[in-house]
């Protein structure tokens, strides 16, 4: 044994020589810097290194190998199996070959994009179960990254860097105390030089916040809580101190302009859910969108898309920035794909109204008025007996990421026609605990047909220029891309591929797994387009098999 | 290079070590044998709550059973808090019965749950119902076993009866023969598929997908087809399984008592676990 071992302990030696010398032969890229991250997905396809591709967070990629019309050759070229009993919900990030893709239950893993091998694995220790509270599923959303270090929040309510090259930590902040309901899944945004996430406990009694961090020490910069406190505007929205339990979380990545310098993102639901007599009044900032300012974490403008909300309809859905011209004139928007059941365009620079318009059936509010305030209809307050209501508590959409096509002015978007009976009762508050005051149960029956579809909106209008019906609903992101593609997932396991002009379907391959909240991503490798699927545990790399790889070793 | 060896043998033993520790499970703490939540007012009321949205479904609003079992006589019929929890916390394997585990779950939901029950539930037992549990058996062999199995014998398109007693309340076993019942059980509604050449293929449809079909035929053969193979795959609304109006009433109680009869024949089964 000893002498395999001393065999062995040669071979490893000389492996390093090998690689030192190779290393000595091609300078490794340089440091992530934030002018990559501000150029966001290249024409080369080299690299994915924030949450939706760009900051726009348009998930739509300049690559073109793949078409419509040869999509239907790809072939898978590996599949990493992560082992766990609980599934992906992340976007990967990909630089110089490597991706970084964080999984459930605090792990994190860097794999060779050629192979699928994993090169290092982090896992952070779980505090007991029964002591977390991640309401939906022990999941993370992926890394965000600067410099040589990755950024990723943890179930416990951290936010650790990671060095890239080994998954050591580097530094270790608290968000906030996890036994009082707060947890973190979300992806975090690099700007400049921070790092900005936020807190889920929306359904916990938490009071919701967006933090920013300094990328190199870990010292927090700002917060901005999304409840207003005592004395600020906003406060008085909330009766008695309800404000201090309201929830308010922020789970899902926001956008970034830097030429207006703000940060956009959706904010959760105020709690409890759905028994609202303690919570009176508009409960700002709950499902709104804010607008803050990168550098001082302060409020710029918000728009509250459902006031005082009975149905737990988050605002969390992702914010999409694009330049558009409405009614003759030029305006910078963020669009957001509401779990109300409205699609909205907002002017970013002010927060004003421009569009509102149901893309599932609504049946709580009849529209948005002038004054941006959803005109409601009798009927819809959960009680004890129960209400119905269109759309159900997981909305109109949600979390699973929509894209952007800015050449045909299209946003997609994977969409749930599913009503619910909504209950409510009184629930009083105890820390760490579930606090929703009531639930919404699926409504089901002969005239109850809930499916889904993937559905191309005009954001100009919100009018709906096709759809690709599922049998039921999906909750798979999507990637569109220049070639006229667009990768979705249905609930069923199967891996879509549709053609973005027409919403024909082109291809499928069945996964396995759904696609639950998780895009596909793009990738130039060795000169060949790469898609890469994370779906339940695995992640699976394709590509089109007669395109001739040039390896990239220089 | 001794040292070498030992140094590398300690490492890998410990690598092994860790490998095997399973990180993902963890022993629950037990729970209390008594429902400490009985009788609290606010409790029975977020139980209610909790239970027609999580659990009404299938046991009814009255609790009195649907697709589940009549859950106002557990307690007059023996169970305990405890194991009634455990119920709930772990599910019945290999029944329509599922777990609620924690996270999601908490336990002061469960026992909130139970306070609710509790308010609905029977002092003494129910008085036995009518029929003859014989007489029902014969009529069983006639009328169902072509499609229901009983322990080893019986067809498989329809459900497995082998525990249909523990399963469904009495009340609800009668609408369901008497063809009241709308919806169908997954795995169980009933499909046609029409080939290109017009042959039909009657069957129950175990699972599909936007492209697939896969059923149990008439002949009871288990099949996958695609979608674009076919001329049509069509929802049947009526169900495979006949009304039996022509059963008397006296004759439905006779069936009604033999099926409650039916409790598994898994005897390793601990009583817990009805």
């Amino acid at each position: 044994m000893c002498r395999t071992v001393a065999r062995l302990t040669l071979m490893v030696a000389g492996a390093v020589i090998l690689a030192a010398s190779l290393v000595a032969q091609q300078a490794p890229p340089g440091l992530v810097t934030a002018q990559e991250l501000l150029d966001g997905l290249k024409p080369d396809g080299s690299s994915w290194l924030t949450f939706g591709g760009n900051y726009t967070n348009h998930r739509h990629s300049p690559l073109t190998q793949i078409t419509p019309e040869n999509v239907n050759r790809l072939m898978p070229q590996w599949v990493f199996q992560t082992d766990t009993p609980a599934r992906f919900e992340t976007t990967p990030l990909l630089r110089d070959n490597v991706l970084y893709v964080t999984g459930p239950l605090n792990l994190a893993w860097a794999i060779d994009a050629r192979t699928g091998r994993e090169i290092w694995r982090y896992r952070r220790e779980l505090p007991p179960t029964g002591t977390l509270t991640a309401c939906c599923g022990l999941v993370n959303k992926g890394f965000g990254v600067l410099g040589d270090r990755l950024f990723m929040t943890t179930l416990d309510a951290h936010l650790v860097a990671l060095d890239m090259k080994t998954g050591g930590v580097v530094w270790d902040a608290t968000l906030e105390d996890f036994s009082k309901g707060y947890a973190s899944t979300i992806a975090p945004l690099v700007v400049k030089d921070k790092v900005i996430v936020g807190v889920a406990g929306g359904e916990y009694g938490i009071r919701g916040f967006i933090d920013a961090y300094d990328a190199k020490t870990g010292k927090r910069a700002w917060r901005f809580y999304t409840i207003p406190g005592p004395g600020e505007p906003g406060n008085d929205t909330w009766a008695g101190d309800s404000w201090q339990r309201g929830g308010a979380s922020v789970w899902v990545t926001g956008a970034y302009d830097p030429e207006l310098n703000l940060i956009y993102y959706g904010i959760g639901n105020p709690g409890p859910d759905y028994h609202s007599d303690s919570r009176k009044g508009d409960n700002l900032y709950s499902d709104s969108i804010v607008a803050l300012d990168v550098d001082s974490g302060k409020l710029r403008w918000h728009y509250q898309f459902t006031p005082h909300d009975l149905h737990d309809w988050d605002a969390t859905e992702v914010p999409v920035l694009a330049d558009l011209t409405i009614a003759g004139q030029p305006r910078k928007v963020v669009m957001l794909a509401n779990r109300n059941g409205f699609f909205y365009t907002l002017d970013r620079t002010d927060g004003k109204l421009l569009v509102a318009k149901p893309f599932v059936v609504t049946t709580w509010a009849k529209e948005i008025g002038p004054d941006g305030r959803p005109v409601l209809l009798p009927g819809h307050v959960p009680d004890e007996k129960g209400s119905l209501t269109c759309p159900d508590v997981t909305g109109a959409t949600n979390f699973w990421p929509p894209s952007y096509d800015p050449a045909q002015r299209l946003f997609f978007v994977n969409a749930r026609e599913v009503c619910a009976t909504y209950y409510a009762w009184r629930q009083e508050y105890v820390p760490g605990e579930r606090f929703t005051g009531g639930a919404g149960q699926r409504a089901r029956g002969p005239d109850m047909r809930a499916y889904g579809a993937l559905r191309a909106l005009d954001p100009t209008t919100g009018e709906r220029r096709w759809e690709f019906e599922y049998i039921s609903p999906s909750t798979s992101g999507l990637l569109s891309t220049a070639s006229g593609l667009i990768f979705s997932g249905d609930a069923e396991g199967n891996f879509l591929a549709i053609d973005a002009r027409s919403g024909k379907f082109l291809w499928r391959f069945q996964m396995g797994s759904a696609l639950h909240g998780t895009s596909a991503l793009t990738y130039m490798l060795d000169g060949r387009q790469h898609v890469l699927v994370p779906a339940g545990t695995t992640l699976t790399a394709w590509a089109l098999p007669d395109v001739a790889r040039v390896p990239s070793t220089r | 290079m001794k040292w070498i060896c030992s140094v590398l043998a300690v490492t890998i033993l410990g690598v092994a070590h860790l490998v095997a520790q399973d990180i993902f499970v963890r022993i629950p703490p037990e729970p209390p044998t008594k429902n400490p939540l009985e009788g609290h007012a606010d409790a029975i009321t977020a139980g209610m709550g909790a239970y027609r949205v999580r659990c009404a479904d299938c046991h009814g609003m009255d609790a009195r059973g649907i697709r589940g079992p009549d859950i106002t006589q557990v307690w007059a019929s023996g169970r305990t808090d405890d194991a009634l929890f455990r119920t709930i916390r772990n599910g019945v394997p290999g029944t329509e019965m599922p777990a609620f585990p924690a996270p999601r779950t908490s336990d002061v939901e469960v026992w909130r749950i139970l306070a609710y029950l509790r308010t609905l539930a029977a002092t003494a037992p129910g008085e036995a119902p009518p029929g003859n549990g014989a007489v029902g058996e014969t009529l069983f062999v006639t009328n169902c076993l072509g499609c229901h199995r009983v322990g080893e014998r019986g067809g498989r398109l329809g459900p497995d009866l082998s525990r249909i007693g523990a399963a469904r309340a009495r009340a609800a076993l009668g609408r369901q023969i008497r063809g009241t019942v709308g919806d169908f059980r997954t795995g169980y509604a009933p499909v046609t598929l029409t080939t290109p050449g017009g042959q039909q293929i009657h069957g129950v449809k175990k699972n599909e997908d936007l492209f697939s079909v896969q059923i149990m035929d008439s002949r009871e053969r288990i099949q996958g087809y695609l979608r674009e193979d076919m001329r049509e795959v069509k929802n049947e609304k009526q169900s495979a399984m006949p009304a039996f109006e022509k059963l008397s009433d006296a004759e439905l109680d006779d069936l009604l008592a033999y099926l409650t009869s039916l409790r598994g024949t898994n005897t390793a089964e601990p009583a817990d676990n009805r």
